[in-house]
C-alpha cells in the first residue's frame, strides 16, 4: 500500500547512485581548484606499464611525478596527436600507492620458458639490480646480493646467468671510442649518452632536433642480447633460434626498448630477423615475486660468480648503475684510449659527477685532446635545463649523460617501493654499494675486461668495427610529430 | 536554473580518471568484460560514464586520436521521465534527471524512449532496475561538481549554470578556428545539460546525429495533452448515455406490464387449467 502510495505521489526516498567515495580533496565546492587531482593516461598497449583500475584511487601522485621529475605530462599541447605521450620509465608505479601501476607482468613468459626442455633460457641482470633485490628479501636498502642473486637464478633453472656490467664495458669500449672520434673531428658535440630508454624515448619525442647529438651505441642491455645470439651462440654451438634471452633490469622501459623493431641484430645476421635480441625484459619486482614462487629466499643463498663467456666486469661497468657511472666509466676509458696509460687515481673516485644533485658539471684534462666538459643529469625536468642551453647553442659541454630516473638505474621504475614516494636514503644507500663494489674492484675500468677484449678478438674485431656497428650500434626514431612540445610550461 | 557541463573534447587524453570517479562515488562494480576506456568501451548497467577512443582524422588530414566521454546528457525535456508512468525518473531543479529505483516497476519504457541509449537495465539480476548517470545529484546537490568532473586533470569539463556555459562554448568556438562552430547538446532533442565543443565533427566520435531540436515529449504532448479531457469527456458521455438507455428499458419494461395487465385473466385461467390436470 504504501509502496503504490508512493508511485501514486511520485516521490521516494532517494534517487540511485552516491553511495561511495572520493578522496577529501575532491570534496569542495565546485569553483575551488583541486590541486593534485587525476591520473596518467596509460594505453591498453603500453608495453611497459599497466593499470588496474579497480585499485585506483585517483590521489594524484601519479601525474605529480610524470610532471615534476619526469616532465612529460603537461610538457605536450592539446588537443594530442595519435599517441597517449609515455616514455615507459614507470617512475609512476613507484608512487602509486595503491600499487594500481605496475610494470606489464611477463612472469609467465619466463616461466613458460624455462619449463621447456629445448629451449637454452640464458638472463642478464643490470648492474643496479644487485644492490637492491635483497630489499625484497626483508635486507636492509643498498645490501649488495651479487653472488647470491646468481645462485637463485642458477636454482630457479636458468642455464646461463651473465652480467650487464660485462656488456656496459663493452658499451664503453664503443661509446668512448665514438666520443674520441667526435672530440677530434669535431662533429655531433655535446655527445648524448643512450643507455637510458626513457631518456632516448623522451628525445625522440622532445628534442628530436638534437638527435645527432645522441651515440649511436646500443644500451648494454640490448648488446649483450644481440651478443649473446651471436657471438655466444658460437662459442658454445648453441643455435640462435634455441636461445631465450631474458634481461633483468632495475627499469619498465627497457621492456619498450626490446620490444623496439630494430632491436634484431643478432637475427638479422643470422637470416632470420624475427629473432629478438631480448626476448623478455623482467623488473627487479618481477624477479623477486619469480624466485618467491620457487621458494628461494636470495637472503640465505651462497655466492655464486657470474657465467663465462658474458660474465667477467670491472668496477667501471658496476657504476652504469648510478646517476654519474656512465661518465665516469667512460672518461676512464677515454683516457685510456688517447693516452694508453692507466687513468691517475682522481678520476677512479671523480667525485664532481657522483651524488644526487640534479645537474652534475665537470672537467677533465684528456692529454693530447684538451679539457673535455661534462654535465650529468638524471631526473628529465632538470636535463630540460641542459638541453634548452644545447638547443641554443649555449653550452659548452662535450660529454653529456642523461638519466630518466632520480638517481640513476639504481632509482629506477622497475625496482623495489622500498619506500614511498622513493626516497634518497634508499637511493644513497643503493649508490654507495656500487661505488664500494667499484672501489674494492681489482679491474676499474672497461678496457681490463677480459672478456670484452676476447670479445673483439674472435668476433668484432675493433671498437667502430663494420662488425661493432651492425651489432651494438643502433638509430632512433623521430617523434617529434607524435606531439606538438609546449613552448612553454 | 539548469546546470550543465561542458566538455571539450580536445583536451582530453584519455586518462579514464572520469571513469574511476564514477565508480568509486557511486559504488559501481567493474565490468571484467565490458570496458569504460578505450576502443571497445561500452555504456551498461555498471558503467555510467565511458571514454572512447576514436581514430579520425583532422581539419589537416593528420591521423589522430579523439576521446569521447559518455553518459546521460541529462536532457531539458527528458523522454524518459516523460514515458515514465510510475515517476521514477524525474528531472529535479538542477536539471539532473533522477532515477528512484523504489518506484520503478521494470517496464524499460525509458530504454526505448531515450535519443541518447542512455538508460541501461541490470539484465543479470534476478530484480533488474534501471540505472543512468544520476549527474552525481547528491554533490550538486552541496555545490560540489559531479565526481567526474571534479578528477578530470586536463580541464575537459566545466561545471556550472547551463546558460553560462552555452555563452562561454559559443565565444569558444568563435575565437579558435580550431573548433567545430556547433555546439552539441544546444539544440539536440531540446537541448541537454551536457554540451560538448569538438575539432572533429560529432558523427565521427559516436555522437547521434539527427536528432531534431524539437523535445521528444512535446511530439506526444500535443495529442497527450487531451488525453484527460477525452477521458473525462468519453466518460462523461459513456455514463449519460448508461443512464439514458437504463431509463428507456425501466420505461419499456414498464409499458410492457401494462399492456401484459390487459390480457391478464387468459392468461390466470390457464395456469389454474394446469394445476387443475
Amino acid at each position: 500500500m504504501v509502496g503504490a502510495g508512493a508511485v501514486v505521489a511520485g516521490c521516494a526516498s532517494e534517487p540511485a547512485g552516491g553511495k561511495g567515495w572520493m578522496p577529501n580533496q575532491y570534496n569542495v565546492a565546485a569553483n575551488w581548484p583541486v590541486q593534485v587531482k587525476g591520473r596518467v593516461p596509460i594505453d591498453s598497449s603500453n608495453p611497459a606499464i599497466d593499470r588496474d583500475d579497480t585499485k585506483c584511487i585517483l590521489c594524484g601522485q601519479c601525474l605529480e611525478v610524470c610532471k615534476n621529475v619526469v616532465s612529460v605530462y603537461g610538457y605536450y599541447e592539446l588537443p594530442i596527436q595519435n599517441d597517449i605521450t609515455c616514455i615507459h620509465c614507470g617512475q609512476c608505479t613507484m608512487w602509486c600507492p595503491t600499487g594500481a601501476i605496475t610494470e606489464r607482468n611477463e612472469i609467465k613468459k619466463v616461466q613458460a620458458a624455462l619449463a621447456s626442455a629445448d629451449q637454452h633460457v640464458i638472463v642478464q641482470t643490470a648492474p643496479a639490480i644487485r644492490v637492491a633485490l635483497g630489499e625484497e628479501f626483508n635486507l636492509p636498502p643498498g645490501s649488495l646480493v651479487q653472488g647470491q642473486q646468481v645462485t637463485a637464478l642458477k636454482k630457479a633453472g636458468f642455464d646461463a646467468v651473465f652480467d650487464t656490467s660485462w656488456s656496459a664495458d663493452l658499451t664503453i669500449m664503443e661509446e668512448a671510442s665514438e666520443l674520441i672520434k667526435r672530440l677530434t673531428t669535431g662533429k655531433a658535440l655535446p655527445h648524448f649518452t643512450s643507455c637510458c630508454p626513457g631518456w632516448v624515448k623522451f628525445a625522440e619525442y622532445f628534442y628530436a632536433d638534437l638527435q645527432p647529438h645522441l651515440s649511436s651505441c646500443k644500451s648494454p642491455q640490448q648488446m649483450l642480447g644481440a651478443v649473446a645470439k651471436s657471438y655466444y651462440a658460437k662459442e658454445k654451438g648453441i643455435a640462435p633460434e634455441q636461445i631465450f634471452s631474458v634481461a633483468v633490469m632495475p627499469c619498465t622501459a627497457k621492456k619498450f626498448e626490446c620490444q623496439r623493431p630494430e632491436m634484431n641484430a643478432a637475427g638479422i645476421l643470422r637470416g632470420n630477423p624475427a629473432i629478438r635480441d631480448v626476448d623478455v625484459v623482467l623488473t627487479t619486482r618481477e624477479l623477486a615475486n619469480l624466485l618467491k614462487s620457487n621458494g628461494i629466499d636470495l637472503s640465505r643463498l651462497v655466492d655464486t660468480p657470474y657465467d663465462s663467456v658474458l660474465g667477467e666486469s670491472t668496477g667501471a661497468g658496476v657504476i652504469f648503475g648510478a646517476t654519474g657511472g656512465v661518465t665516469e666509466a667512460a672518461v676512464r676509458t677515454a683516457y685510456y684510449l688517447v693516452t694508453r696509460q692507466d687513468p691517475p687515481a682522481a678520476l677512479l673516485q671523480w667525485e664532481n659527477v657522483r651524488g644526487l644533485k640534479g645537474v652534475k658539471e665537470a672537467s677533465v684534462e684528456l692529454p693530447g685532446v684538451g679539457t673535455v666538459k661534462v654535465a650529468v643529469c638524471h631526473g628529465l625536468r632538470d636535463a630540460r635545463v641542459v638541453l634548452e642551453k644545447v638547443r641554443k647553442q649555449q653550452s659548452d659541454w662535450h660529454f653529456i649523460e642523461f638519466m630518466a630516473c632520480p638517481g640513476g638505474c639504481i632509482g629506477g621504475g622497475g625496482q623495489p617501493r622500498t619506500s614511498l614516494p622513493p626516497s634518497d636514503e634508499v637511493r644513497k644507500a643503493r649508490m654507495a654499494n656500487l661505488y664500494k663494489l667499484d672501489g674494492t674492484a681489482v679491474k676499474r675500468a672497461s678496457y681490463q675486461n677480459k672478456e670484452v677484449m676476447d670479445l673483439y678478438q674472435k668476433f668484432l674485431h675493433a671498437p667502430l668495427s663494420e662488425e661493432s656497428e651492425s651489432l651494438l650500434h643502433t638509430h632512433y626514431v623521430d617523434r617529434s610529430h607524435q606531439l606538438k612540445p609546449k613552448e612553454k610550461v | 536554473m539548469s546546470k550543465g557541463v561542458l566538455v571539450d573534447i580536445t583536451k582530453c587524453i584519455g586518462c579514464g580518471s572520469c571513469t574511476v570517479a564514477c565508480k568509486m562515488w557511486n559504488k559501481l562494480e567493474y565490468d571484467q568484460n565490458v570496458s569504460s576506456i578505450g576502443e571497445t568501451a561500452k555504456l551498461n548497467d555498471k558503467n555510467w560514464t565511458v571514454v572512447t577512443r576514436t581514430s579520425a582524422q583532422d581539419s589537416k588530414g593528420q591521423a589522430v586520436w579523439r576521446f569521447a566521454k559518455q553518459q546521460c546528457m541529462h536532457c531539458l525535456e527528458p523522454a524518459c521521465a516523460s514515458a515514465c508512468f510510475s515517476r521514477a525518473l524525474q528531472r529535479n531543479a538542477d536539471g539532473a534527471v533522477e532515477y528512484y529505483p523504489d518506484l520503478c516497476v521494470g517496464c524499460r519504457y525509458c530504454m526505448i524512449a531515450c535519443p541518447f541509449d542512455v538508460p541501461k537495465y541490470e539484465w543479470s539480476k534476478a530484480a533488474p532496475l534501471i540505472t543512468k548517470c544520476q549527474l552525481c545529484s547528491t554533490r550538486v546537490a552541496k555545490g560540489e561538481a559531479p565526481a567526474c568532473v571534479a578528477v578530470c586533470p586536463t580541464g575537459v569539463m566545466k561545471f556550472g549554470d547551463r546558460q553560462e556555459l552555452l555563452q562561454e562554448a559559443h565565444q569558444l568556438i568563435r575565437r579558435e578556428d580550431l573548433y567545430l562552430k556547433t555546439v552539441y547538446g544546444e539544440k539536440e532533442v531540446g537541448g541537454t545539460c551536457w554540451l560538448y565543443i569538438s575539432d572533429i565533427p560529432f558523427d565521427q566520435l559516436g555522437f547521434k546525429s539527427g536528432l531534431g531540436s524539437v523535445a521528444l515529449p512535446s511530439y506526444t504532448h500535443s495529442f497527450l495533452k487531451n488525453v484527460p479531457i477525452i477521458a473525462l469527456g468519453w466518460g462523461v458521455l459513456l455514463t449519460g448515455m448508461s443512464f439514458y438507455a437504463r431509463r428507456r428499458n425501466e420505461l419499456a419494461k414498464a409499458r410492457q406490464e401494462r399492456l401484459a395487465g390487459k390480457n391478464g385473466e387468459g392468461d390466470a385461467d390457464a395456469d389454474d387449467f394446469d394445476e387443475e390436470a
